[in-house]
């Protein structure tokens, strides 16, 4: 299912953060958006998944009209959100937090949830033995993997993602985008939004370069991979490509 | 020895009433950070209501369904006109809130029932005395009855779905919507608990200790205080905080003066307030609900 952006608004009361941002990711696609702090991509995804209202602007999803539907309206629509610092349900077991990632698709048959479950733990092998596990005690990785295979639950066909390498090991951030690969493989919609503009331009298809509420630069990840204005940006050595992202565009 | 036993086992019986109203506050403040100061007047509305039914003719049970039916109306009633339309709900907007429905009911209730107390026919008259403690049957029955119910809400957040959902609600409300959980609608759910269980002690109190329009004032704090020491977030520590609280107050009456037996539960207040802010058991974020 592709997504379609086009000059999507978006703010905190009175205070604007998106100023029109345009966005493609066609089916299939792995798209990243890289951008320095308060750039607006954590804002982004809160507006593509309806946690932030859009001012203006239109979201499409395979060419439906979905601007202005809240979170519920959109994890039914198809699109699921792995939030920034990932959320995952901290008392409740890891199998619950899954449980609860179907939670718009409880009314299925309970064989095609145990069936995407079981996808979705494939993906992720680890998690298979911590499933009776709190999620809070699991590690930044395995919450990352939990978050992201929470979102996998409720079945969806476009998968935006909030920085799912941060403050992760090296090793990690390579297995999560391996996963992420696959899901592309699959025919699975992806939008990232990295820090880690290496790891990102190694598996994205193409890339979207955010700076100050707007898309400055988009391209397909080889091409913009060489282009001077973005390896002084981001791949150069003067950037820490590790950086926290924790107060983009909230306050 | 034998007044030890008396007094822990009056404890007991009335701790179980105020672990109920415990589990209201806790089902209510966990899901929405509301702290329903009304939580006491359910109580109360559902001891009035079923004397007034059972007087009217009604058998008792049928008047206990009633009185906890009328009251879980009037808790989803509560959120959806006070509670639901605040846009930004925090903690302090929330006592200001139910100090207002709280007024208002009581104020209703005096209106209704006017200004007398009194008591429901217990479900079965008298007692029986055993090695010297003298039980009367209703406290088992307030025992039985809430230990059930207790374990029902325990079951509810624990084993179905609608129960984690709620209690996603409480830990990452934002993950909560975007797994499509309804926050309004986990709200509401808490409000129907709370007025579900605060009926239903306050029908089993009332033969025992008898209802006013006023009884939901004592029968509130108490409950929010057992609330309190198990740190607000868990209905075992709800359970463990009223049974506790119940006791202390009954051996500080027994032993010392039952002028002071109110005043335990605001000495506790104060003590676990100052010493151990999440409860006397167990972390804060562990258990929660």
């Amino acid at each position: 299912m592709s997504l379609e952006v086009r000059g999507l608004a978006a703010g905190y009361g009175r205070l604007e953060v998106l100023h029109g941002v345009d966005l493609d990711a066609g089916e299939g696609q792995l798209v990243a958006v890289i951008g320095a702090n308060g750039a607006g991509k954590t804002t982004l995804l809160r507006a593509l998944s309806g946690l932030v209202p859009a001012t203006a602007g239109t979201v499409r999803l395979a060419g439906v009209d979905v601007t202005g539907s809240g979170p519920e309206r959109l994890a039914r629509a198809g699109l699921a959100h792995v939030p920034e610092n990932r959320l995952v349900f901290p008392t409740l077991t890891v199998e619950d937090n899954l449980v609860l990632g179907a939670y718009t698709r409880r009314r299925q048959p309970a064989a095609e949830r145990t069936r995407v479950r079981d996808r979705a733990l494939a993906l992720f092998p680890r998690l298979q033995p911590r499933l009776q596990q709190a999620a809070g005690t699991l590690s930044g990785g395995e919450q990352q993997m939990l978050a992201i295979a929470r979102g996998l639950m409720a079945q969806p066909r476009v998968l935006v993602l909030d920085e799912p390498s941060v403050g992760l090991a090296p090793r990690l951030v390579g297995e999560i985008f391996t996963a992420l690969g696959r899901l592309r493989d699959d025919g699975l919609t992806l939008v990232a939004v990295e820090q880690n503009a290496r790891a990102a331009f190694a598996v994205a298809d193409s890339v979207s370069v955010m700076d100050r509420g707007r898309v400055v630069l988009h391209g397909d990840a080889a091409t913009l991979a060489t282009d001077p204005r973005v390896t002084a940006a981001f791949l150069g050595g003067g950037v820490s490509a590790e950086a926290t992202d924790a107060s983009d565009g909230r306050h | 020895m034998v007044d030890l036993l008396q007094l822990v086992f009056a404890g007991l019986s009335q701790g179980a009433v105020y672990a109920l109203i415990a589990i209201g506050f806790v089902a209510v403040f966990t899901v929405s950070g509301v702290i329903n100061l009304a939580q006491g007047e359910f109580a109360a509305l559902a001891g009035l209501v079923a004397i007034s039914a059972a007087g009217s003719g009604l058998p008792l049970p049928a008047a206990a369904v009633v009185a906890v039916a009328s009251v879980a109306v009037v808790a989803v009633l509560m959120e959806r006109l006070a509670i639901a339309p605040v846009k930004r709900m925090t903690t302090l907007v929330s006592l200001i809130l139910t100090l207002g429905v709280s007024t208002g009911l009581k104020a209703l209730m005096l209106l209704v029932y006017g200004p007398n107390a009194e008591g429901l026919t217990p479900i079965t008259p008298g007692g029986v005395t055993v090695g010297g403690v003298s039980i009367r049957y209703q406290e088992l029955w307030i025992l039985a009855v809430a230990g059930l119910v207790a374990l029902a809400v325990y079951w509810f957040y624990e084993r179905t779905l609608a129960g984690k959902a709620l209690r996603a609600c409480a830990e990452q409300p934002v993950a909560a919507r975007l797994v499509g959980i309804s926050l309004g609608r986990a709200s509401l759910t808490a409000f129907l608990i709370a007025g579900c269980v605060g009926a239903v002690a306050g029908v089993l109190a009332s033969p025992v200790y008898f209802t006013s329009w006023e009884s939901g004032l004592t029968l509130g704090l108490k409950g929010f205080v057992a609330a309190t020491l198990g740190g607000l977030v868990s209905v075992r520590g709800a359970v463990l905080g009223g049974l506790l609280l119940g006791v202390l107050e009954n051996l500080t009456a027994g032993y010392v003066s039952t002028g002071l037996r109110d005043a335990v539960a605001f000495l506790l207040l104060i003590i676990v307030l100052v010493a151990r802010p999440s409860g006397v058991f167990g972390r804060h974020a562990e258990a929660r609900v």
